[in-house]
């Protein structure tokens, strides 16, 4: 298993629907800027055409992540399915992750004196048998889709196979795992609104870099 | 005075009373009691904050202590750093106090490998100083990290991590400079010479890597691109540590050998103000080579931006005026102090800019930036400024009394910074 996320993020209407349940799914620290998930904005125009576009976003799961090589104690780890976890009572609060993140995905839960981040609800939904998210299985518009890499067959890769995507950051190095559908409608548009240094991928040109990812860090994944 | 004897170290024989009550400790205790007030209300925003999720609403829909939470959540501005508040005033003490402190331990142990006779007679009290303002460092990072978890560190380590290195490589390097003192102050002055030089060695290499390894931790962070595009920021840590290690051990000096040294003073004082030239116009250079490599967002805004009024201040302070009144060979010795108290000062403000320069950006301009970072719930800002809360500056001033502790107990016991021939 290789969990990882495809957001048609064109489709985001910004309702914040998926940042409550996440909150209510995983007890997620109540203030405004303790958020596993949130929805960013961008405004800019194109030849005076103004447009703004939303991203929700959260921990992009990278399979090559930084945090995990920066924590003192390993609280933060790869567990089974390449997932980031923070194992709470092990984190000293040294916020070393917090600073590597390039994506910046963690804050502090002053609940338990230790850095939170999201989980794609594995502790919480996936491993009582649910097959979403809470963020996925509340969007109205059905910006997310949750699934596994690894098989061929899933929605996930199904979707991928059809659809050109992009990551944030991709310089980084990190290998990512929240994949931005590039909209099939008005791609000129598309094109421009985003960097013309981010790569387009599709799921050709992604799979050989998620394999190399998974094979340098996969002896990692700890079971849960 | 009267003295004990253990292992050829001679421990003066004092009271409790001119030990740990005499005027230095009572303004260190002062000093320290204002640190452990900062502690108290860092621990008490950690430990005791009001916190609750929606479970807890949902689960005690009539308590107030679930309401008063939930009240701290949308109006309250307690807890650990946050987004708009990343590093504070914490790292810019700790960096200081370390790198300064180790810097002025790696130089007296370099002057010693160079058998430079006024540095080898004071070298015990320059490298107690240096070892004091370690010391005064790790108590800064101590409050900032959650303490009840420090098992960890040895029952599940990360080797490969830099702020776990911090821990074998404070094990060492603490007890290895304690020794050194020791060596230096002993009678043991036959073994000492056969020893010296491997000692000596092994001092300049660990602290060599203590700088390397400084730089790792803050190489390490990715998001922050002024910290990770500096070249050669080990090299940058020692420089600028050497430049502010000298001004305080010219400080040092005045107060400590002025009477002590009598005739050797002035080549102690003379041989000070030339490293320091050398070592400003080092700094100087390194500045000026940086600010070609480093991002140029963050670039901006420290020199033309919101930073920009810290970063003349420091330039001024650290090397401008230091430079011009240290620069006459028979200047007056009142500017060669105010010369050094302006290093010391402009210095600290390097470190600061440093520390919030880096955080200014907590992305880069790169597809996505603001957007990750910001939430509809604050405001967009292009950067983040913000001043220290005094929680953590009283942390900082108990800092200074943990020094002034460590050296004062150090001094009384074993008469470091008398002048030693060895």
């Amino acid at each position: 298993m290789n969990f990882a996320m495809a957001l048609d993020y064109q489709n985001c209407i910004n309702c914040k629907a998926c940042e409550i349940a996440c909150k209510y799914e995983n007890g997620v620290q109540l203030g405004a800027d303790k958020q596993r998930i949130w929805v960013g904005t961008t405004e800019k125009s194109i030849f005076g055409k103004p447009f703004s576009n939303f991203y929700p976003s959260q921990c992009n799961h990278c399979l090559d992540a930084p945090c995990v090589d920066v924590c003192p104690t390993g609280a933060s780890y790869f567990a089974e399915g390449g997932l980031v976890m923070v194992d709470k009572d092990k984190c000293i609060l040294c916020k070393g992750c917090m600073e590597a993140c390039p994506y910046d995905a963690r804050f502090v839960d002053d609940k338990y004196v230790a850095v939170d981040k999201c989980t794609f609800c594995y502790d919480t939904r996936i491993l009582q048998g649910e097959t979403t998210t809470a963020c996925q299985a509340t969007c109205p518009t059905k910006v997310r889709l949750f699934g596994d890499l690894d098989d061929e067959n899933s929605s996930l890769v199904k979707l991928l196979k059809e659809r050109k995507f992009f990551v944030l950051k991709e310089n980084e190095g990190t290998v990512p795992k929240l994949l931005y559908l590039f909209p099939q409608n008005d791609k000129r548009f598309a094109e421009n609104s985003i960097s013309h240094s981010t790569t387009l991928h599709t799921w050709e040109t992604f799979k050989p870099l998620i394999e190399k990812a998974k094979e340098k860090r996969g002896s990692q994944w700890k079971s849960m | 005075m009267e003295k004990y004897v253990v292992a050829g170290l001679e421990i003066n024989k004092v009271s409790i009373k001119e030990l740990l009550f005499n005027n230095t400790m009572l303004i260190a205790y002062l000093l320290l009691a204002l640190g452990f007030y900062g502690v108290y209300e860092v621990f008490h925003e950690r430990y005791f904050l009001l916190t609750a999720n929606v479970h807890d609403a949902g689960l005690n829909p009539g308590s107030r202590e679930v309401a008063h939470a939930m009240k701290e959540a949308i109006f309250g501005a307690g807890g650990e750093v946050k987004r708009e508040q990343p590093w504070t005033l914490y790292i810019v003490n700790y960096m200081y106090m370390i790198y300064s402190g180790s810097a002025i331990i790696f130089l007296v142990a370099l002057a010693e490998i160079f058998n430079i006779e006024v540095i080898k007679k004071t070298a015990a009290g320059f490298m107690t100083f240096g070892l004091a303002m370690v010391l005064g460092g790790l108590f800064t990072i101590a409050a900032d990290l959650n303490i009840l978890h420090m098992q960890w560190m040895f029952l599940t380590p990360n080797f490969g991590a830099g702020m776990w290195l911090m821990l074998p490589l404070y094990a060492i390097y603490i007890p290895f400079v304690i020794f050194e003192i020791y060596l230096i102050i002993s009678k043991n002055s036959i073994w000492v010479r056969k020893i010296a030089i491997t000692i000596l060695l092994l001092s300049i290499i660990i602290d060599f890597i203590e700088f390397y390894i400084q730089a790792k931790l803050f190489d390490m962070n990715t998001a922050r691109h002024l910290w990770t595009t500096y070249p050669m920021l080990t090299l940058y840590f020692i420089i600028s540590a050497f430049v502010s290690a000298i001004a305080i051990m010219i400080i040092y000096s005045m107060v400590i050998y002025k009477d002590k040294l009598k005739d050797e003073f002035e080549s102690l004082i003379n041989l000070l103000r030339v490293s320091a030239l050398y070592m400003i116009a080092l700094l100087a250079i390194y500045e000026a080579i940086a600010y070609l490599f480093i991002d140029k967002n963050w670039g901006a805004i420290i020199l033309f931006g919101e930073f920009k009024f810290f970063f003349y201040l420091y330039i001024f302070f650290a090397i401008g005026l230091p430079f011009i009144l240290e620069f006459n060979k028979h200047t007056n010795k009142l500017w060669i102090i105010i010369g050094a108290i302006s290093v010391i000062v402009g210095t600290y403000l390097g470190r600061y800019i440093f520390v919030y320069g880096g955080n200014a950006y907590p992305m880069s301009n790169r597809f996505g930036t603001g957007f990750e970072k910001y939430g509809e719930y604050e405001m967009v800002k292009e950067f983040i400024f913000f001043n220290p809360p005094i929680s953590e500056i009283l942390v900082v001033v108990g800092s200074f009394g943990v020094v002034l502790i460590v050296y004062k107990i150090l001094e009384t016991l074993f008469s470091v910074s008398k002048v030693i021939e060895h």
